[in-house]
């Protein structure tokens, strides 16, 4: 560029040097000054014209040229509304979608945490072979030893477990907040700067548990203060302890996982750390790995004497690169968002084909043109440009309306993803970034031109001379002619395919919602409360809740209610306690151990969870023998065949090994049905229940079953519980369904988009269709009128468009069902416990599309049968 | 005085003009005033160019690779534009000469078969 412009700032001079010197010449020659100054200029010649000439060797001829094309491909469009409209609507749906897909694809699996060189990071996970990986925790003497021993990081820090707290600032309402407790290095290791004040170090955490001091969030700063440095040194509560603010992180910062926001950074030291640690220049992951799986061997050795080792050792150590944060919200999501790039990679292929259909028609259309252009002298190469031009104006446009569209898309899908669980609780910024934007040009100009190359290619073929004299009516080859079908059978084929897939997928969803939970989810309403300020206490606070129980059974709708810590999908951990039962010989490494729940009388009726023998408990029971309900795998494993009731069963706290110690056994008096404490994919978690009551472990989560609408009601519990216990707060209430659908947000994700992606692959192979038998019929114009004059009736006009749909149609349909079984390893792949497909969604796509289809040929062959034959001869 | 024929043939065969600017810029590098004195003085004043024409010719030399500009000094110690060969532009000279030589030779043949011949 520089040089170009140095060229042309050189010529000018080199000119005048040149006429001077001729000038100087013709007056040696003897002629006066003026006329040698004439002379050497009309010997020289137009200098303008010739610095002109000179100056186009340096210029951009191409550039103008596509100005020009770029002009006239605006005027086309002007002349051609309707076209430009659904062309550009079509091609902002698919580029839209793909845009949205990838945003969140992008943020979730590749973005970059902001901190220093996020690609040294490493996130320490642990797998014991045939089961899912995990993240921790860790022990603290697994840290030491790491920490001290490894030779492969240049540091290694920790963080907590999710928390959520309740933070509070004086004069205002608690709210509830991501909390990470983080170990004394975690900021120096991240290499963060602190937005104001200081980050924790290691001195900020004491021997013994509450450094008293926490870090917040620019945006905590932002939304409490302002962003006013007096924000340094206030207090605030957290979960009720006053703790002293002294710095706030860095603005771009909110913590290792992606789309958890975290507001609060604590400082500790304890057992229960998820290790992150930043690699040594020069190691490789695998290297480290290796190191560390030794290290871990050894300490194992060296800690865990007799049968606890046994299991440890078969723990390998796996390490994740963590600068796009840690995996855990991949591993949640990612392929999921895989399935979907890959639909919506195949909704903006249809949306090619649809568009290479329609510019297919319009450049049959405008053959004539073209061959005028042609014959006056236009390169093919110009002709190719110009179509090329068009269509990436096209898409170009889309594109445009797209991104609009894909922001809004993004919003929705977002919000199905937030709501999952509190503790996976995901928010996604999907912020402008310059990848983002590259991939979205990309695809952009990848379609234009993948559209365009038909048409273009067709343009090139048009040859002058007989063009010029037909009016246009039977110009194609006969390739052309089933390019153009082969073009709507493939979008047929396309949409049969993507239509398929929404069926399997809705399909899913539905079997994973009416799952054989153990548990009924319809119809209920969960309610927590937080007894924790009100200073009752344990003893007085049961009377509390009995009478709160009895009451809410008085509201109209309500058929039971009860009171559990728990709920099947929230979680109900697994303990640290096992199992003996008498009669129950086990090695110890076997021992399982089992969700432990204490639960109110009605509990089962509540949820629907079946007692298949022996009976509830009952508020009698307090003050006597101690009693226990466990469940279906519970009793499999204890007692394989024979009846439990009237067994006994102790509960022992490991590693304490004393069995039948001092732990009093517990009478069983019910065998319930399994159900899913955690997830939906997991098995069967064994589960022993515990009268609450007779416990006295009081929990605070209140479950009512209705027969309404249980949202509706949510209301008037609140008010009636607010009455009873006034100083109470309720904390949250939700209905049982929600919770079920907050842990199958992948499958929800993946239906919902894959329907109304579905939705769109059959509304453009509708409008394909649609524009290539109109565009048909409006070429065959003269054959049906002179077949018409000949005695065809309208029935086999009509036939002979809709046979012409069909075909298309059928071709479509087979080379569809081919796509499907070729699809569906990878679905299988990427969708957790998918149902092998059935000929169910199949058929039912085939039917849909067949709708669609029939419903698009109807206007074009009714269009047929008005052919006039009079006119159409006419025109000829 | 040339005919104007002979101007406009000269212009109208592509790459003559080019070759000439070559096999002048052979014997030195020099300015744009003395390539068209030169070109006129060695074909004796029979091929006179236009000479606004070299500029559009010199500059596609240029963009091509085949010559070079740069600033220098003239016989009279003025600053001026010298134009000079460099090695791609000295092989294209031997390419393009031994081009116009077949070409030359080929047309003589046909106009002069008898010459030729004897």
């Amino acid at each position: 560029m520089s040089r170009r412009k140095r060229m042309m700032d050189d010529i000018d001079q080199d000119i005048r040097d040149f006429i001077e010197r001729e000038t100087r010449d013709n007056i040696e020659r003897g002629m006066p000054p003026e006329e040698a100054h004439y002379a050497a200029l009309r010997r020289f010649g137009n200098v303008t014209r010739i610095k002109e000439e000179t100056w186009e060797m340096w210029s951009l001829v191409w550039l103008e040229q596509l100005c020009q094309d770029v002009r006239y491909g605006l005027r086309q469009f002007r002349r051609n509304p309707g076209f430009t409209a659904v062309a550009v609507l079509t091609l902002a749906l698919g580029i839209g979608a793909n845009t949205a897909v990838f945003s969140l694809f992008y943020t979730v699996m590749l973005h970059k945490l902001s901190v220093a060189r996020p690609e040294e990071l490493v996130e320490f996970l642990y797998k014991y072979p045939g089961q899912p990986r995990s993240d921790g925790p860790w022990k603290w003497g697994e840290y030491e030893n790491i920490r001290d021993h490894n030779h492969v990081f240049s540091a290694l820090t920790g963080t907590g477990f999710d928390n959520l707290a309740r933070v509070r600032i004086d004069g205002a309402e608690p709210e509830t907040l991501i909390l990470e407790s983080v170990l004394g290095n975690y900021f120096e290791v991240l290499g963060l700067k602190p937005s104001i004040g200081r980050l924790t170090t290691p001195q900020d955490v004491p021997a013994s548990g509450d450094a008293g001091v926490v870090v917040v969030s620019w945006d905590y700063w932002n939304r409490w203060f302002h962003c006013d440095p007096a924000i340094l040194g206030k207090r605030i509560l957290v979960n009720g302890n006053p703790e002293t603010i002294v710095g706030v992180a860095p603005r771009p910062y909110t913590g290792p996982r992606v789309g958890n926001r975290t507001d609060v950074w604590e400082p500790y030291q304890k057992d229960a750390v998820r290790m992150l640690a930043r690699l040594k220049p020069g190691v490789t992951r695998r290297q480290a790995e290796a190191e560390i799986n030794v290290l871990y061997q050894s300490w194992v050795d060296q800690n865990n004497p007799g049968h606890e080792s046994t299991r440890l050792r078969q723990k390998r150590v796996e390490l994740e690169p963590a600068g796009a944060g840690l995996a855990r919200v991949r591993d949640l999501y990612g392929k999921s968002l895989v399935l979907l790039l890959a639909v919506v990679g195949f909704l903006l292929l249809l949306a090619c084909f649809n568009m290479a259909g329609m510019l297919l028609a319009r450049s049959a259309a405008r053959q004539r043109e073209l061959a005028v252009r042609v014959g006056l002298g236009a390169s093919r190469g110009r002709l190719v440009c110009q179509m090329l031009t068009e269509s990436v104006l096209l898409s170009g446009a889309g594109t445009l309306l797209g991104v609009l569209l894909a922001y809004f898309g993004t919003g929705v899908l977002v919000h199905i993803m937030a709501s999952t669980q509190a503790h996976q609780h995901v928010e996604i910024q999907a912020k402008p970034d310059l990848n983002l934007l590259l991939f979205t040009v990309g695809i952009a100009l990848v379609t234009g031109l993948l559209f365009g190359v038909a048409p273009a290619w067709y343009a090139v073929r048009s040859s002058p001379g007989p063009m010029m004299r037909r009016t246009g009516t039977a110009g194609d080859t006969w390739f052309w002619h089933w390019f153009g079908r082969g073009l709507v059978a493939a979008q047929v084929a396309l949409s049969v395919f993507l239509v398929t897939g929404t069926a399997v997928f809705l399909n899913h969803l539905s079997r994973m919602r009416n799952f054989d939970l153990g548990f009924r989810s319809d119809h209920v309403l969960l309610v927590t409360i937080d007894p924790s300020d009100t200073g009752y206490k344990p003893e007085k606070l049961a009377v509390v809740y009995q009478q709160l129980l009895a009451r809410l059974k008085t509201i109209p709708g309500v058929r039971s209610a009860s009171i559990s810590g728990c709920t099947p999908i929230e979680g109900c951990g697994s303990g640290s306690r096992f199992l003996i039962a008498e009669g129950h010989v086990e090695a110890p490494e076997q021992r399982q151990r089992p969700a432990i729940s204490f639960v109110s009388p009605e509990y089962f009726e509540t949820l629907g969870i079946p007692l298949l023998a022996g009976h509830d408990f009952s508020l009698r029971d307090v003050g006597r023998p101690r009693v226990a309900i466990i469940s279906n795998a519970v009793a499999r494993h204890f007692f394989p065949g024979v009846n439990p009731i009237g067994r006994h069963i102790t509960v022992v706290y490991d590693p304490q090994p004393s069995p039948f110690g001092d732990a009093q056994p517990y009478e069983i008096i019910g065998l319930a049905g399994d159900v899913k404490p955690w997830e939906l994919h997991d098995s069967p978690y064994p589960t022993i229940y515990f009268n609450m009551f007779q416990e006295n472990h009081l929990d605070d989560e209140f479950d009512l079953r209705t027969s309404t609408d249980p949202a509706a009601m949510a209301g008037t519990v609140r008010r009636v519980m607010g009455d009873f216990l006034k100083s109470v707060p309720v904390t949250r209430v939700k209905t049982l369904s929600e919770q079920v659908d907050s842990d199958i947000v992948p499958e929800r994700l993946v239906a919902t988009l894959s329907e109304f992606f579905g939705v769109l692959g059959a509304a453009l192979a509708g409008i394909g269709l649609y524009g290539l038998l109109a565009y048909n019929v409006a070429r065959r114009t003269n054959e049906i009128g002179v077949r018409m004059a000949l005695g065809a009736t309208t029935g086999d006009i009509s036939r002979l468009v809709l046979g012409d749909a069909a075909g298309m149609l059928c071709a479509g349909f087979v080379v569809g069902a081919c796509l499907v079984f070729w699809g569906r390893p990878l679905a299988a792949s990427l969708v957790l416990d998918l149902k092998p497909v059935s000929a169910g969604p199949l058929a039912s796509a085939g039917i849909a599309i067949a709708a669609v289809a029939l419903l698009t040929s109807f206007v074009p062959a009714r269009r047929a049968t008005r052919v006039d034959p009079m006119v159409a001869l006419r025109c000829e | 005085m040339s005919t104007k024929e002979q101007r406009e043939h000269i212009e109208l065969l592509q790459g003559t003009l080019d070759l000439l600017i070559l096999r002048t810029l052979l014997l030195g590098p020099t300015h744009g005033h003395a390539i068209a004195k030169a070109i006129e003085f060695r074909s004796e004043d029979v091929l006179q160019v236009e000479q606004g024409s070299l500029y559009p010719a010199l500059h596609r030399l240029i963009k091509r690779g085949w010559i070079a500009v740069q600033d220098g000094t003239s016989e009279n110690n003025r600053r001026a534009k010298f134009y000079r060969l460099t090695a791609r532009g000295r092989r294209q000279l031997e390419v393009e000469t031994s081009k116009w030589d077949k070409l030359a030779g080929a047309i003589a043949r046909i106009l002069r078969p008898a010459e030729t011949e004897s």
